[in-house]
């Protein structure tokens, strides 16, 4: 309106003169402009091309491991080398096992985390509505799976376990497989004279004999692992349903309790089992009596060498399935094993780059460094298992009945505390076979 | 102006304190997974939760053994403390020494005390009961299983109780030295002896401290947890469990298992039960041990 109104006052002439000026001050302020916004911008875009392509996203990744456990400083470094070889930055949150209490929680209150890790069933079932599913993923091949897919890359027997724990669907990346096996001291069993590993009930016994001859206690436990042994125990004599069945309902009037009663009565009687396993408060046991070289056998997992490394660096390890022990059980072919496993948040921005990192971990170099430095076992088809658990490979393997943790003993606290305490009993001979199976009962 | 003062303390008190308690004590009342569930996905359960607490085996277990550590550990920590508490203000040498000594327990980490208890006192092969027994040439004795059957709670009872001692000599120690010497030298002339000063001067006094003493350790013996971790690390024992064990257990599912049910609501009872016997103790002390009837 102002502008108008000057023109007319001009007339023609001045009013093109002023829209000639008018433009050129423009277009000088313009250019002037540009070019202080250029100087101005320039340190932000210095080296601005290279650094847009290679910084990436970040991953944030909340672990079930702490920083100082051989797992945690593996995750760590293989965190360092994997951004400088794909400029994807992996922010890793220690939380330990505390992040039992502190994903969900955090996961609710909308929290970027995008990997988060934990036991196969816990991630499945607990925190199972946070989770991506992996099927396609799995489909693809990477980097460090060559000309494979992923699936075809890693165990196909914890991938099967994960489908089956995801209700049928892959929805989680196992890793750090475990099996519950004995694990047993190699050099023990050589000075005992014990060629072969056990694999019946009778050469159980007679590996029992050998081993107190040679002076040497043959099995102990801690209170930790006692439900585990009597699941394992049952599930022998009275096969993998039924045991689940008395786990379940807090029921043990089935026979093969009291037939349990009776071995194991028999055995601390003859000195087969350690009378400290009574009071053994984990890890007593594992410590002080097979990292000491005390006792030979111990029925724990795979993670055992690991575990008490510090205390028996030498130790040599050796690993069988826990024999079978009569006609109505299972076999040397029904084991429990299991694995940790990656979990990818569902509400995650960068899924992909999460997946390729959990494959960077679960497959080639750095799948075989968390296997060799946690002592443990490798998730690769083609990553090496450390001698430590080496064994135990020929057992998954040839496992084809899968049992549940310690055979549904621990599922119910009632049944865990019982079982420990009357177990206890009957290592101390405070309870006779009959008197376990009352007591069991009550 | 005091309202200004007030109010941030009070926020404070309702935030931290008020809104959780109210919150836990409605949870309790419905079937709800995870502590963190919205309120939209709670069922109302009536006192179903706590009909199944108290159907359940181990927690029922685990108030008998709160009950025990109340009244069998709570009479000797007592004792023990007022007995050093009238010893170390009866005008001995190195008092601060002895006080600092038995109160050393209180300021080292449970962990550690734990540790040093189950490992360097109870291991049965070399714990220091073991070489004392050995020594002594009782071999049997020696070779007891402290930790084992029978024997696990009272281990962690004393265990236990030896870290408590010092903290409730404080405070016996302070309520001792505000009662006026005036009484005791008095009686000292009159021919009364030392047991006599105990029983009928220093004892009376110390009613109100009686009290808060009994509430203390009513509060400590609800929140026990770290002592029954620590002698059942991975997983519950009768011997050791206590409520906040077994609701630890049920809200964020079994430590070492991978069996993962939770039950947050059955949690929340729990809560709610242990937070009315505190209330109750308080009432119940107030009315038992009534306040001192003499100014100091």
């Amino acid at each position: 309106m102002k502008k108008t109104g000057i023109y007319s006052s001009y007339g023609t002439k001045p009013e093109l003169h002023y829209h000639k000026k008018e433009c050129y001050m423009k277009k000088k302020a313009c250019i002037v402009a540009l070019l202080v916004l250029s100087v101005l911008a320039s340190p932000l875009f210095a080296g601005g091309a290279s650094e847009a392509s290679t910084t990436k996203k970040t991953v944030t990744y909340w672990s079930m491991w702490n920083e100082a456990e051989p797992q945690g400083i593996v995750l760590a470094q293989a965190a360092e080398v994997f951004k400088d070889e794909t400029g994807i930055s992996v922010d890793i949150v220690f939380n330990g096992r505390e992040i039992r209490k502190t994903l969900q929680p955090a996961l609710d209150a909308g929290e970027k985390i995008d990997i988060f890790d934990e036991d196969i069933s816990r991630v499945n079932s607990t925190w199972g509505k946070y989770l991506l599913p992996l099927e396609d993923y799995a489909k693809k091949s990477y980097p460090t799976t060559g000309s494979r897919s992923y699936s075809d890359s890693v165990s196909t027997a914890l991938l099967d376990l994960a489908r089956q724990e995801g209700g049928g669907t892959l929805r989680v990346a196992p890793y750090q497989p475990f099996a519950f096996v004995v694990m047993y001291n190699k050099d023990l069993f050589n000075k005992a004279g014990i060629t072969i590993t056990p694999k019946t009930w009778a050469e159980f016994e007679d590996s029992c004999a050998k081993l107190v001859k040679a002076g040497i206690t043959p099995i102990t436990v801690d209170d930790a692992y006692m439900a585990a042994f009597f699941g394992y125990n049952l599930s022998r004599l009275a096969g993998l349903e039924k045991t689940l069945q008395m786990a379940n309902n807090n029921d043990f009037k089935d026979p093969s309790v009291l037939e349990f009663g009776r071995i194991w009565s028999d055995f601390a009687k003859k000195g087969y089992i350690s009378k400290k396993a009574a009071s053994n408060i984990y890890p007593a046991g594992q410590i002080e009596e097979i990292a000491a070289g005390k006792v030979a056998m111990y029925l724990n997992g795979t993670w055992l060498p690991n575990e008490i490394k510090g205390n028996a660096p030498n130790l040599n390890w050796g690993a069988f399935a826990w024999p079978a022990m009569g006609p109505n059980g299972t076999g040397i072919e029904a084991n429990n094993y299991g694995a940790q496993c990656f979990g990818i948040n569902v509400n995650s921005t960068v899924p992909d780059e999460a997946f390729q990192f959990i494959v960077y971990m679960t497959t080639g170099t750095w799948d075989s460094a968390l296997a060799k430095e946690s002592l443990g076992v490798p998730m690769g088809k083609d990553s090496d298992w450390p001698k430590q658990t080496a064994e135990a490979k020929t057992i998954i393997d040839h496992t084809t009945t899968w049992m549940t943790w310690a055979v549904g003993m621990e599922n119910l606290p009632d049944v865990n505390a019982k079982i420990k305490e009357n177990f206890s009993k009957l290592i101390l001979g405070s309870l006779d076979a009959d008197g376990f199976y009352a007591a069991m009962n009550k | 102006m005091i309202i200004v003062f007030l109010t941030p303390a009070l926020i404070c008190y309702v935030l931290v304190f008020l809104y959780p308690s109210i919150r836990t004590t409605i949870m309790s009342f419905f079937a709800v997974e995870s502590v963190s569930d919205p309120v939209s996905t709670w069922q109302f359960h009536g006192l179903g939760n706590y009909a199944k607490l108290f159907h359940t085996a181990i927690f029922r277990q685990a108030m008998r053994n709160i009950a025990n550590i109340w009244l069998v550990g709570g009479a000797g920590v007592m004792v023990v403390a007022l007995f050093f508490a009238v010893s170390l203000t009866n005008g001995m040498k190195g008092v601060r020494f002895f006080r600092s000594i038995i109160y050393l327990p209180n300021v080292v980490s449970a962990i550690a005390m734990g540790t040093m208890w189950i490992n360097y006192v109870y291991n049965s092969s070399y714990g220091f009961l073991h070489n004392v027994f050995a020594s002594l040439g009782l071999q049997k004795l020696s070779e007891t299983l402290w930790t084992g059957p029978g024997l696990l709670f009272w281990s962690m009872l004393v265990a236990y109780c030896f870290g408590m001692v010092g903290y409730h000599m404080l405070i016996f120690m302070a309520s001792i030295e505000q009662i006026p010497k005036d009484y005791t030298e008095a009686a000292h002339i009159e021919g009364a002896n030392a047991l006599q000063r105990f029983f009928f001067i220093t004892l009376p006094f110390l009613r109100g401290c009686f009290r808060t003493n009994i509430v203390m350790w009513t509060v400590f013996t609800v929140g026990f947890f770290v002592w029954g971790q620590l002698f059942s690390p991975v997983n519950l024992s009768n011997a050791t469990v206590a409520p906040m064990n077994y609701m630890y257990e049920i809200v964020f599912g079994s430590s070492a298992s991978t069996a993962t049910v939770r039950d947050s609501g059955a949690g929340a009872a729990i809560g709610v039960i242990m937070m009315i016997i505190v209330i109750m103790a308080f009432a119940a002390t107030n009315l038992i041990v009534k306040n001192d009837d003499v100014e100091l």
